[in-house]
């Protein structure tokens, strides 16, 4: 018989290097996903330590600099330390890449009530419920906060 | 024993390496591999070993590879150029885009090193050291694309300063193929590599890169099936290399090849089964079902269901093997409009939600398309929550196609609820969605394309011309599969479009030559044409 050695070890061989067509999305998230500093990242953002954060991220934009996801951290993590110029450059950006993103839009959005611009907020607020098509819950948070900022501005 | 070829040895007199021990068909001690001349200076003794750890390093046997290169430096500390193989085996996929992983940089980073201190005898050596060594500059500092493109002018330099090195035009075409950006649909960098290896193929019809790389650099819709002839070869040229037994079928189905396809995937599948890697398996099962499926073998397609029902693929690690055990099933259902089987499927149980979605999907659909609203709905919450775990874990590929699957059920909800416009906004909307993510390679195809589903709709709501564009537009992406036909055929005769009708109605029979089951689609092609 004969001999096979080392193919039980490559069992993903098969996926891991099938006939991938042309440098896929999927390919993309999980570099990313795999990448120390964004996973730091978004560990440090869960703990609450958004300085920490902020630098992992900006260390991740070395490698990835053409992913949403990232940006729209990145975003997250300026709006955070209220910065808000910054954080309106990453979720740009994010938006530029992936115009369905919808976490992006409806940080963004936030952060526009965060610095008074209502306006721009609805713009997001309507490009969600063309990308949504369904209930989502990024539609309903960005309306939530639209209408709040609405109640406090009245009864201010 | 090995053999000096011709070709190798002309190939090292051209590069000046005369006395150097050369070139070998790689078929002996452990496998198939093809043939591969690589010229070098390294000694004797480790000349089999080299050969074959280049082979498997064109057919993407990193493992093997790996320590096959390892095994080289080790018994020949001066073989410098083995350093090369270590740090490409290393890179991973060069046409998947993801890159070597921070460890494998680390790793490949010390290889090199180790290459330039052993001292590789010839500049050409040395040369094919620095020229993967570009790839892992800055490592940490720059983004995968521009570490491919370094990659790429660095091995188009080498192939240049050594224009009768046929390895080094042939590596120099896999990485300029490497380059290939999506949002190119002129696949420029791709067909620039195909020119390069068209050349090299027939030069080398059984060398295992050339004709590998040349499948991969034809691996687009519009190109794919040029990359036919290759993809035929390049199972018998490496038949022991695992890479070599499944991947042509990727092309086999992007061109509807299914027999091709059923034939290789079985040769895969029981190789993998042999092996024990149940993955691998299932994997080239669900390509053989979907492949079979499209043939009208109906039997063989539950012979295979049937062959790999208590295998244990939902609960394998690697998510190629639940995919494959959840699409299955599904693909059975789907295929044949059984509506009633798809509302029933049962979860399987798998760790991934965009593999438990294949079910939730399946089964919402089926009951909706049978006017089970209530059951179609419940599933349809199960797809909303898959999805929003999908995108909080960052996955957004898989959040992606959930969507497009999420976005169809609620479709045919709404049209079960009697609101038809609303029902074609949606589906239309998943459609286009579909058209803009591009299927994934874990498998052959979507369990349905939401396009043909669009095309369903419109037909259900009396709207056959409308109807048959849709599925005729689904033909292009998704080629030669039954369901389209059959489909397409009775939009156009819906529509009063005899003739094309026929066509389509043709078509289905002849690809349904071999059916072992009485097909109702069939059956009513072959009266339609006999009718006419």
């Amino acid at each position: 018989m004969r001999r096979r050695a080392g193919l039980v070890a490559v069992a993903l061989v098969l996926l891991a290097c099938g006939a991938a067509a042309v440098q896929s999305d999927d390919a993309d998230d999980q570099a990313l996903l795999a990448d120390a500093d964004y996973a730091g990242g978004l560990a440090a953002l869960k703990a609450g330590d958004v300085a920490t954060a902020l630098k992992r991220f900006q260390s991740a934009l070395k490698r990835f600099p053409e992913a949403a996801n990232l940006h729209n951290e990145l975003g997250f993590s300026y709006r955070k330390l209220g910065q808000f110029d910054k954080a309106f450059e990453h979720y740009k950006r994010a938006l530029a890449i992936d115009p369905r993103h919808r976490a992006a839009h409806e940080y963004i959005g936030e952060a526009y009530l965060l610095v008074g611009d209502v306006p721009s907020a609805e713009k997001h607020l309507a490009a969600l419920r063309s990308i949504c098509l369904l209930p989502c819950a990024e539609l309903n948070d960005l309306h939530k906060a639209i209408e709040a900022h609405r109640g406090q501005a009245m009864s201010r | 024993m090995m053999r000096i070829t011709t070709i190798a040895a002309a190939a090292a007199m051209s590069l000046g390496l005369a006395g150097a021990a050369l070139a070998h068909d790689v078929e002996e001690g452990k496998g198939r591999l093809g043939k591969v001349n690589f010229a070098n200076s390294c000694d004797t003794k480790v000349q089999g070993e080299l050969q074959r750890a280049v082979a498997m390093l064109h057919s993407f046997w990193f493992s093997a590879g790996e320590k096959a290169f390892r095994h080289v430096l080790d018994d020949d500390a001066t073989c410098g150029v083995a350093a090369f193989g270590i740090a490409a085996i290393l890179m991973n996929n060069p046409l998947a885009g993801q890159g070597a992983s921070p460890k494998a940089a680390e790793a490949a980073i010390a290889a090199i090193e180790q290459g330039r201190r052993a001292g590789a005898k010839t500049q050409r050596e040395r040369d094919y050291i620095e020229a993967a060594a570009a790839y892992y500059a800055d490592f940490a500092g720059r983004p995968e694309r521009a570490r491919q493109a370094s990659r790429a002018q660095a091995f188009e330099a080498l192939a240049a300063k050594y224009p009768d090195d046929d390895e080094a035009q042939i590596f120099a075409a896999l990485y300029t193929a490497g380059t290939q950006a999506q949002s190119d649909q002129t696949f420029a960098a791709y067909l620039k590599a195909a020119a390069v290896l068209e050349k090299q193929f027939v030069k080398y019809p059984d060398h295992p890169g050339v004709a590998h790389y040349l499948i991969h650099s034809y691996d687009a819709p519009p190109i794919a099936s040029k990359g036919l002839p290759a993809a035929r070869k390049y199972a018998g040229i490496a038949p022991d290399a695992p890479h070599a037994l499944h991947m042509p079928s990727h092309v086999f189905t992007r061109v509807g090849a299914w027999q091709d396809s059923v034939t290789t995937n079985r040769r895969s599948a029981d190789i993998a089964k042999t092996d024990g890697d149940g993955a691998g398996a299932y994997h080239a099962a669900d390509y053989m079902v979907y492949a079979q499926l499209q043939l009208g073998r109906d039997l063989d397609a539950r012979r295979v269901l049937d062959e790999f029902k208590s295998a244990g693929g939902a609960a394998l690690p690697q998510f190629a093997g639940p995919y494959a055990a959840v699409a299955m099933p599904a693909r059975m259902a789907l295929e044949r409009g059984d509506w009633a089987a798809a509302s029933q499927l049962p979860q399987q149980g798998t760790q991934f939600a965009f593999v438990e979605a294949i079910t939730a999907f399946s089964r919402a659909l089926g009951a909706a398309r049978k006017g089970d609203v209530a059951a179609a709905e419940l599933d349809a919450q199960m797809l909303e929550a898959q999805h929003k775990a999908l995108l909080e874990a960052k996955n957004s590929y898989w959040a992606t196609e959930v969507e497009i699957q999420r976005i169809a059920a609620a479709a045919w909800i709404t049209k079960a609820k009697g609101q038809p416009d609303e029902a074609l906004r949606l589906m239309r909307a998943a459609a286009d969605l579909e058209d803009r993510n591009e299927k994934h390679i874990v498998t052959p195809g979507r369990v349905v394309p939401a396009r043909e589903l669009l095309g369903e709709m419109l037909l259900e709501l009396k709207q056959p011309a409308a109807a048959l564009k849709e599925f005729e537009q689904s033909q292009v992406r998704e080629p030669n599969r039954l369901r389209g036909y059959a489909d397409a055929a009775a939009a156009a005769d819906a529509a009063g479009e005899r003739d094309k009708a026929r066509q389509h109605y043709a078509k289905l029979v002849e690809l349904t030559r071999e059916a072992d089951t009485s097909l109702p689609e069939v059956a009513r092609a072959k009266t339609y044409l006999a009718a006419k």
